[in-house]
């Protein structure tokens, strides 16, 4: 397949990802911020630190709920906000339009549409907010629904795929590191249920915790939920060993050169994951065992562009 | 339900003189228009006599010449055409063919004479419209259709990848065909991903492409895979820096050199622009006796050239009655209408016709014939165009039944360009 258009559905399901992940955290600290005596110290600039590419943002518009929604949401300042990644995604879904599927095309429409509506910084920051951000919650699930259910599988799949876990395995060290920030990385901290609900909503993860571990020791529990359980869809286990599945289908049909480098250099990172444990983690410290699979994700990513899309 | 229909399916064009570039919506109006058996034939032969004889020409111009030395047509007029590209003088074509695909323009008089409004040869566009409109109609009306017979036109894209596999350099068994477009922002982008669709062959970029060799191919994640025929939507000038613009980077360097070599066919030929330049435009009929030894069946809009004194001061005195054109412009840009225009206007058009005389041309304003449209919830009347498509390939050619009907949608208005505002209608050839 031409490498550009490989590009292009690469980013386009990494921005649908982030939009993904950025719709469901706002959806579960606008709910969690209405509980008056929250546990979680969990705030709207909080959440504008994890998605914001400007660092004082967090101080210029996480006051209250109207400024973030607004600058989460609809402000293009914003690169990352719901708005720039719908414009981005639709973009990228725009110069691959013979590739994609009709539905698929509709569906990133869609959601461009609704974020482009007219008063949409009206209804963000209104009374019916939560109508809009359902609106966004719901239309970007069916969009996975509908790449799913509609586009071939083969190489273009395998490219969609890899975009998508990246993405997520780097949402997922983020959200970890924001909430881990809150104890001051401390793992000894004891922290109620309540302190990470917000964590695990955010990932769409409650309901299988609750139902997996037992009522003590949340802090340590929550953690190795996250990084290690391998039926937790957004856990970094999880995103790890697909991004590696898809990778393998690629360089199996593909030998080119470069792409078993690229293969090994997946390998190192994902036994990095594969065999540590929650003793190794406490031992390296959690935000250093965060960083560096983070900078070797993102130096990962750099070798599959220069490797895969070099086509400028 | 039409407009939703065409909202949900993003079938637009972009409009450039608004600012960035804005997508909009292909205005369609849901009652076809009606053209019987008989009066298509006539103008199907007629399509298919004059592609003949501009395909003659073209091979002609970039090789012998002999049009010009037995001066049916004269000299100076092929050598001060911009669009006349000495690039491409001597270069073998597969098959002769020049014109591949166009798009010529008719205009129905109010005394229901036909007319060939203008020739275009290089990239003609809308056919996506065409076929959209259809399908749009066969959910509105679906028993209409079948009932009426209206002839089928739904295998165009099938047809033209056939063309295009027939035009690969060498006997290759599964040559590699591409589209190539300039980009999503090109105003046609739409049809770009639409016919590249419907003929499963890819949609490339000038930048997706490299030339190595003198072959042409594409940048794949398995590496560089040979490309045989590229159907461009990227005009001559932009095509390869290396000979026509070097600031494009829209194109591919090094394509042309492909090309001389016979390793690449590119469709519509390189250097077409010259068969359709408004000026030479006047001097089709002539072509069509001197190639092809017979008379025009259908008529041109009588085009005055402004190069003579005598005739430049005719056109002048009745200004008020006439159309003035841009040789090398179409799509309705840089047009100015006698009957509309503001006296600073025709003062301004005037006094750049005097300076460049050779870049404009004048044409009666013919009353066009009107058809009933749908508009604020009623029926009304609307002048409307014609632009059927047609296909030259190794077997012949072919004219695709219909084809393309634009609309003023303005009252009273005679530009159906959609970068002026105009909509489309599907059009139906029914046999009676």
């Amino acid at each position: 397949m031409l490498s550009r258009i490989a590009d292009s559905l690469f980013w386009l399901n990494r921005y649908m990802e982030r939009n993904d992940c950025l719709v469901r955290v706002i959806r579960t600290n606008y709910i969690l911020s209405f509980d008056s005596d929250q546990l979680t110290d969990f705030a709207w600039k909080d959440v504008i630190a994890i998605f914001s590419h400007e660092p004082d943002a967090a101080t210029l518009y996480g006051e209250n709920a109207a400024t973030s929604l607004k600058y989460l949401v609809a402000d293009t300042k914003n690169l990352n906000s719901v708005k720039s990644l719908v414009t981005k995604a639709r973009e990228n879904a725009r110069g691959v339009q013979d590739y994609i599927t009709k539905e698929v095309w509709e569906q990133v429409n869609q959601l461009y549409h609704i974020v482009n509506g007219p008063g949409v910084e009206g209804k963000i920051t209104g009374s019916n907010s939560m109508e809009l951000i359902d609106r966004l919650d719901q239309n970007s699930i069916l969009f996975y629904g509908v790449i799913d259910s509609t586009m071939p599988r083969g190489h273009g799949w395998q490219f969609l795929n890899l975009g998508k876990f990246i993405e997520r395995c780097i949402l997922t060290i983020e959200n970890i590191y924001a909430h881990s920030l809150k104890m001051d990385h401390r793992l000894d901290t004891a922290r109620d249920i309540l302190f990470w609900r917000h964590l695990l909503l955010s990932l769409s993860g409650y309901e299988l915790y609750l139902k997996t571990y037992p009522r003590d020791q949340y802090t340590l529990s929550v953690i190795e939920y996250v990084i290690f359980n391998k039926n937790f869809p957004r856990s970094l286990i999880y995103s790890l060993h697909r991004i590696k599945r898809y990778l393998n289908e690629i360089t199996a049909h593909t030998k080119i050169e470069g792409s078993v480098t690229l293969e090994k250099q997946l390998g190192r990172i994902c036994s990095k994951v594969d065999f540590a444990d929650m003793d190794t983690i406490k031992e390296e410290g959690l935000p250093q065992f965060l960083d560096s699979l983070r900078n070797d994700l993102s130096e990962f990513s750099k070798q599959l562009t220069r490797i895969y899309f070099s086509y400028a | 339900m039409a407009g939703e229909l065409f909202m949900n399916q993003g079938i637009t064009f972009t409009v450039y003189s608004d600012d960035a570039g804005i997508e909009k919506i292909f205005p369609f109006d849901i009652i076809p228009r009606i053209l019987t058996g008989a009066e298509w034939d006539h103008i199907e032969q007629g399509i298919k006599q004059r592609l003949r004889a501009l395909n003659l020409f073209l091979k002609d111009i970039y090789s012998e010449q002999n049009i010009l030395k037995d001066k049916v047509i004269p000299a100076e007029l092929v050598a001060s055409c911009p669009q006349y590209t000495r690039e491409v003088f001597g270069i073998q074509v597969p098959h002769d063919l020049y014109v591949h695909i166009s798009g010529i323009d008719l205009i129905r008089s109010q005394d229901g004479t036909f007319y060939i409004l203008e020739d275009n040869l290089r990239t003609p566009s809308g056919v996506s419209y065409m076929l959209e409109n259809r399908e749009v109609t066969k959910k509105i009306f679906p028993g209409m259709l079948s009932n009426s017979r209206a002839r089928m036109i739904n295998n165009y894209p099938l047809l033209l990848h056939d063309i295009l596999v027939s035009l690969a350099p060498q006997q290759l068994s599964n040559p590699t065909v591409a589209l190539l477009t300039p980009g999503v922002y090109n105003s046609a982008y739409f049809e770009h991903t639409f016919l590249a669709r419907q003929m499963g062959i890819p949609l490339v970029e000038g930048r997706d492409l490299l030339v190595d060799n003198h072959k042409v191919y594409m940048k794949t994640t398995a590496g560089l895979q040979q490309l045989h025929v590229i159907y461009r939507r990227i005009d001559d000038d932009y095509l390869d820096p290396l000979v026509f613009r070097p600031e494009s980077a829209l194109g591919v360097p090094g394509l042309m050199s492909a090309y001389r070599k016979g390793n690449i066919a590119i469709v519509n030929a390189v250097g077409n622009g010259v068969a359709d330049d408004k000026a030479v435009y006047a001097y089709v009929p002539d072509m069509i006796k001197y190639y092809l030894n017979e008379e025009t069946i259908l008529p041109n809009v009588p085009t005055y050239s402004l190069e003579n004194a005598d005739v430049r001061q005719h056109v002048f005195d009745n200004i008020e009655k006439m159309v003035i054109k841009r040789t090398n412009q179409s799509g309705g840009y840089g047009m100015v209408m006698g009957n509309i225009a503001s006296p600073e206007e025709l003062i301004g058009i005037k006094s750049a016709i005097l300076e460049t005389p050779r870049e404009f041309i004048a044409q009666p304003i013919i009353k066009l014939s009107t058809v009933p449209c749908f508009i604020d919830g009623k029926l009304q009347p609307r002048h409307v165009d014609l632009r059927p498509y047609a296909l030259c390939g190794p077997d012949g050619i072919r004219v695709v039944p219909g084809g393309l009907t634009r609309v003023a949608l303005r009252e009273g208005s005679l530009v159906v360009n959609s970068s002026q505002g105009g909509g489309s209608k599907d059009t139906w050839v029914v046999d009676l």
